[in-house]
């Protein structure tokens, strides 16, 4: 097992820059999800580091090798393709010894070690069958199969669940992380899904268009989320992001929505917005952390119920302020009826606010 | 079809009937196809085993009272002059058609994957420009070729029609071929490569088998155009010795205008091969017109 460093790494074709200047540390048995919308250079730099395309500047090292100009193949690293890209022609006995194969291993070697990969995974039954002949879920064990069977440096693995349906998609998550536990081994792990990056990774590196946006345990990822990008994408739903107005009252701190209802910040918070470029702040609230009342309380918002959703655990109630989605979560016992006067009241140790100029995370000090 | 036919409702009935009555129309159809090509050929295979009178006979025999083989023997007979021209130009045809269909494959393939696999500078421009040829009669092609080649000095070698026939040949399979590794994920050079292979090992060991269909449909592609093709061996080649089976029969058959049996038995053996060829991997064949057709 090693390390992987990319160390401000850039991909352009042509004029369009696909990875910018993106630079992460990946330690010794840890796994990192690379996570982000589609078209957000998460697929791309982990091409990059896999070889398969060529780097237009900065430096990969994997171990303590610099990895820039080697061949995949030299790289000692193993992949896992959303397709599988199980070799049809060959059975699932010799898809596992390919990459054995390819490095000249005695065959009784091989032999052996193909085996064992089979009963680890479970599939020693499966081994004379050939990939059409295997369900997805089957296709997607022999993919990891292959990629473990050689014990690399690192793994990487590109979307390896969302072919599989969702109860597959569950199985296999908690399969993958249990993998990584027992062999400590590091991996990329490619995912658009933003459960998937939270539940299994130790950190997760968001990106946006071609940009890192932040790397940090999925924890502090969603606890101080950087921007408001990073804040509507970790977490579902998502966090209500509420644009509104700074200004000062009686020399308190005072934030105004559009429908003209306003709160007063605490200190702290006061603080952060003083820190802003412009008077536009955006709240960053997360259903959890907003109380619904049926009452009217000191310092609570009056809003409309525009649609309730119960979802068994908890009901999710959506509603309008300064022109923004508000979601808050209410116990499944509280009733609430579309376009029922309720009044949201925001836990001030709990809300995010960002400037509304350059969209970052507001900072106390 | 069968079960859901008989468990089929009654409303459906009617709707069977009519499938039912295309089918039918397509049958017969096929059937007078099948008449229309397979009686020339029986006729063929006929007239070659009759002897040479009763092939002149009127009204004519449907089966010879004494069916021989004497024209094959003849044909086939290296001590015979008619035995001699026969088979140097079955050998020169063979020659001619293998050398194309083993280059064709050879330029074919690494061609299509380039077109299919990279993009470089003028891809789609030369991707038709590849086509430019086949929008063309080949006729219109045959003085400046010939010119050409006498240019080239390749006038009566069999090397001049190779060259010819690749140009005729390479579009198709080009073609053929780009939709074949179009088809094949990249994902899986990609896993290879991975794996500890080298691209050039990642493409024989795990993108040549897959398109194997292909490249063998391109193979019959190619020598059928080559072993069949008339009109430039005619006009490229004067020397006796190095006439290809088309124009040698041709040949032949101005000079012994009155030997049917001969001539007969010298076309069917000419059209064996194609036939054999075409039967034993047919299925090759239709598998690569039809793959792309639909997505897997």
């Amino acid at each position: 097992m090693a390390h992987v460093v990319l160390k401000d790494l850039v991909k352009t074709y042509g004029s369009f820059k696909a990875v910018n200047d993106v630079s992460l540390t990946v330690n010794d048995g840890e796994f990192v999800a690379l996570v982000g919308p589609s078209g957000c250079g998460k697929t791309t730099t982990l091409n990059l580091v896999a070889g398969l395309i060529p780097i237009t500047s900065g430096d990969i090292v994997i171990g303590d090798r610099v990895v820039n100009d080697l061949d995949p193949k030299d790289r000692d690293i193993a992949m896992v393709f959303q397709n599988y890209a199980l070799y049809p022609q060959k059975s699932v006995y010799k898809n596992l010894a390919f990459p054995l194969q390819m490095r000249k291993l005695p065959r009784d070697e091989i032999d052996k070690k193909v085996k064992e990969a089979a009963r680890v995974l479970d599939m020693t039954h499966l081994l004379e069958r050939k990939p059409r002949e295997l369900s997805g879920g089957q296709q997607q064990r022999v993919a990891l199969g292959r990629a473990l069977v050689r014990d690399p440096a690192v793994f990487l693995m590109d979307e390896p669940l969302s072919n599989l349906d969702a109860k597959l998609r569950v199985q296999m998550r908690s399969e993958i992380k249990r993998f990584h536990q027992d062999l400590k081994a590091t991996i990329i792990y490619v995912t658009h899904d933003q459960l998937e990056a939270v539940t299994m990774a130790d950190k997760m590196a968001v990106m946006n268009g071609g940009y890192l946006q932040q790397y940090d345990s999925p924890a502090r990822v969603f606890a101080h989320p950087v921007n408001m990008f990073v804040a509507s994408f970790i977490g579902s739903p998502a966090m209500s992001l509420i644009p509104l107005e700074a200004s000062t009252a009686n020399g308190n701190s005072v934030l105004t929505g559009a429908e003209g209802w306003s709160f007063e910040l605490s200190p702290r918070n006061a603080q952060k917005v003083a820190r802003a470029t412009t008077k536009k702040v955006v709240l960053g609230a997360r259903h959890s952390t907003i109380k619904l009342r049926k009452s009217a309380v000191p310092g609570a918002i009056p809003a409309k119920a525009y649609t309730v959703e119960p979802t068994g655990d908890v009901t999710f109630v959506q509603a309008f302020l300064s022109g923004a989605i508000v979601n808050v979560s209410v116990p499944p016992n509280i009733a609430v009826a579309p376009d029922e006067q309720i009044w949201l009241e925001f836990d001030q140790e709990r809300m995010h606010l960002f400037d509304g100029q350059t969209e970052m995370a507001l900072k106390a000090n | 079809m069968s079960t859901t036919a008989k468990t089929a409702p009654r409303g459906l009935s009617r709707r069977r009937m009519r499938v039912d009555g295309w089918r039918w129309a397509g049958r017969i159809f096929l059937v007078f196809m099948l008449l229309y090509t397979a009686v020339p050929m029986i006729w063929m295979l006929i007239t070659s085993i009759k002897s040479g009178f009763a092939a002149m006979q009127f009204p004519p025999q449907w089966w010879p009272d004494e069916p021989t083989l004497a024209s094959y023997e003849k044909l086939l007979d290296p001590q015979n002059s008619v035995g001699q021209d026969f088979l140097r130009f079955f050998w020169n045809s063979l020659f001619v058609s293998t050398v194309t269909t083993i280059l064709s494959v050879i330029v074919a393939v690494p061609a299509a994957y380039a077109f299919s696999r990279f993009s470089f500078p003028g891809r789609n421009f030369l991707f038709f420009a590849v086509l430019l040829r086949n929008m063309f009669p080949a006729v219109i092609f045959l003085v400046p070729l010939f010119i050409l080649m006498r240019l080239l000095g390749l006038m009566n070698t069999h090397g001049s029609l190779i060259l010819t026939y690749l140009t005729f040949g390479l579009p198709l399979a080009i073609w053929l071929l780009k939709g074949f590794y179009d088809n094949i994920p990249v994902q899986l050079e990609q896993a290879a490569r991975i794996d500890g292979a080298t691209r050039f090992q990642a493409f024989i060991l795990i993108v040549m088998p897959l398109s194997a269909p292909g490249i063998i449909a391109t193979a019959i592609y190619s020598f059928i155009g080559a072993w069949n093709e008339y009109i430039y061996a005619y006009t490229f080649l004067t020397k006796n010795d190095q006439l290809t089976l088309p124009v040698g029969i041709q040949r032949f058959f101005s000079e012994n205008t009155t030997d049917f049996p001969g001539l007969m038995a010298a076309s069917l053996m000419m059209s064996v091969p194609v036939v054999v060829l075409f039967l034993v991997l047919q299925r090759y064949f239709v598998r690569a017109l039809t793959e792309g057709a639909v997505k897997h």
